[in-house]
């Protein structure tokens, strides 16, 4: 097919007499290319793009993707150790919180988690105010063991003068469940209650901690004893009879005042009172089937890992692009202007030649 | 080896495809003289850049088009600049040449037809028409695309008929 075929049909006797009279090179100018034929050009560059620059791209861009996977996937299988604590037991994986220093990491070598919590670990110190906060969670046999585990838990607490704050208890399929126990124990019991929680099955994982609230309860009776002192103050002066109506007025309303803020301290400070002198303990309970999950074996560390290592690749290449990115499409769209600009001024002078 | 063999092809290539490049030149700058010598510049380039040609990209025929419109450009901006400098078209006063300029043979009114097309007009024409180029080639060798193209080429053998239509009546 002709490519004038491709336009229009009523061009061919024109096409026909242009083909026919093309110009052709004449002799001096034929010899002139003949003997730069002559000369060896440079030899191709074998290094150069073979492929087309897409598929190079493609291939870059897949060798890339690829690579990361490689790396997550070799971190993750080298990572993959189950996680130990310091004395070399299994614990329940990396989100496990930060531990009694004193008792847990202090833990002799072999020794059951049960027995690990002794007397001396972070014991609050009855002789000044303390707000004693404690996570627990236990692994317990099965759904019976999570019943009377829980009934024990709940008794304990009584027993030791406490009270139960609340309780979530929840089964599934009868083979699987949980329960979750807020306990409130009297601060000078918590060690012993702690030790006999404990008790109650594997520890998957322990929290405490403790704010000393002293200070703030001193500082608490000293603004007290002002604000009485104070008011027994205005109290003698308006009892003597002898204060003038205007200063009476003032005094009478500076005592309801006091006496307003008497009583908010109060509440506040026995407040403060109340939580210092009992613990809070928040105590769950989990059988075998959803410990399961917190406990990772070697395949799911080594994936966990490895998706560590992925997501982390991610966030660096999404830095990348945000940084970059504005800066690229700069720079793109600038040569794209700049060809684009060189193309039209390139036509322009076409068309007056 | 590589070395001879690339010899070869630059050598091969340029005995096969002078007249094709040659006839564009011709037919994009209008003058005889002047695309002899873009002629024999674009092909000492392509000794200088045969290592870079990629034969999977384009042919040979089309690479050598790309780089004589390239030169031909330069030539014409260079002569652009002077053109503006000395204030006066020395082209168009060549163009007043009895000598026939696009080919031996052509009729009178259809040389002066395409003396009357554009350089942009008449690159298409001889890249369509003369050197039979497929639109793909010739969309490559203009930097623009093939529908482009094809509207380009239309519109040129349009205003080249009508042309030699006015010059045999007239």
């Amino acid at each position: 097919m002709s490519p004038l075929e491709l336009v229009d049909g009523r061009f061919d006797k024109l096409a026909t007499e242009l083909r026919a009279s093309r110009p052709a090179a004449p002799d001096g100018l034929r010899n002139r290319v003949e003997e730069l034929g002559r000369v060896e050009p440079e030899p191709r560059r074998e290094w150069g793009f073979r492929l087309p620059p897409r598929r190079v791209a493609f291939a870059l861009v897949a060798m890339a993707i690829l690579g990361s996977f490689i790396a997550a996937g070799v971190t993750g299988v080298n990572g993959s150790e189950p996680h130990r604590d310091a004395a070399g037991g299994p614990v329940a994986g990396k989100t496990q919180a930060p531990e009694s220093a004193q008792g847990l990491a202090k833990k002799p070598a072999g020794v059951p988690y049960q027995r690990r919590l002794d007397k001396d670990s972070l014991a609050p110190q009855t002789a000044r105010l303390q707000r004693y906060d404690a996570t627990l969670r236990l692994r317990v046999k099965d759904v019976d063991a999570l019943s009377n585990a829980t009934k024990r838990a709940m008794n304990l607490t009584r027993a030791l003068g406490g009270y139960v704050a609340s309780v979530e208890y929840s089964t599934r399929s009868g083979r699987r469940g949980g329960a979750t126990l807020v306990l409130r124990v009297p601060i000078v019991n918590v060690q012993t209650a702690l030790a006999e929680l404990t008790s109650l099955g594997t520890i998957l994982r322990q929290q405490t901690a403790i704010l000393d609230v002293t200070r703030r309860a001193e500082r608490e009776s000293r603004q007290l004893d002002k604000l009485e002192a104070e008011l027994a103050q205005i109290e003698a002066e308006l009892a003597a009879g002898s204060v003038p109506t205007e200063r009476r007025l003032q005094l009478e309303r500076q005592a309801v005042a006091d006496r307003l803020a008497l009583k908010t301290l109060k509440a506040k400070r026995a407040r403060l009172v109340r939580s210092a002198r009992l613990a809070r303990i928040v105590l769950t309970l989990t059988t075998p089937a959803e410990q399961g999950a917190a406990s990772p074996g070697r395949f799911n560390n080594t994936l966990d890992d490895a998706g560590a290592v992925l997501t982390r690749e991610l966030e660096i290449l999404l830095y990348a692009l945000v940084v970059l990115g504005p800066l690229l499409a700069i720079g793109g769209v600038a040569i794209a202007v700049g060809k684009a600009q060189r193309r039209r001024s390139d036509r322009r002078l076409l068309e007056r030649t | 080896m590589k070395a001879k063999a690339s010899a070869e092809g630059f050598a091969e290539a340029a005995k096969r495809h002078l007249d094709d490049v040659h006839a564009f030149l011709v037919y994009l700058t209008g003058d005889r003289a002047v695309a002899e010598d873009l002629t024999a510049e674009t092909f000492a380039r392509a000794l200088e850049r045969w290592h870079r040609y990629d034969p999977r990209r384009a042919g040979a025929r089309t690479w050598l088009c790309q780089l004589a419109r390239s030169t031909a450009l330069d030539h014409f901006r260079a002569e652009d600049r002077r053109r503006r400098r000395e204030g006066r078209y020395a082209v168009a006063e060549l163009r007043e040449s009895a000598e026939p300029v696009f080919g031996e043979g052509l009729s009178p009114a259809l040389e002066r037809g395409l003396a009357q097309l554009s350089a942009a007009e008449r690159e298409v024409v001889a890249l369509r028409i003369v050197l039979e180029l497929d639109g793909e080639g010739a969309a490559r060798v203009l930097g623009i695309s093939t529908t482009a193209c094809s509207t380009r080429l239309s519109r040129a053998l349009a205003k080249l008929e009508k042309e030699v239509s006015a010059g045999v009546a007239a």
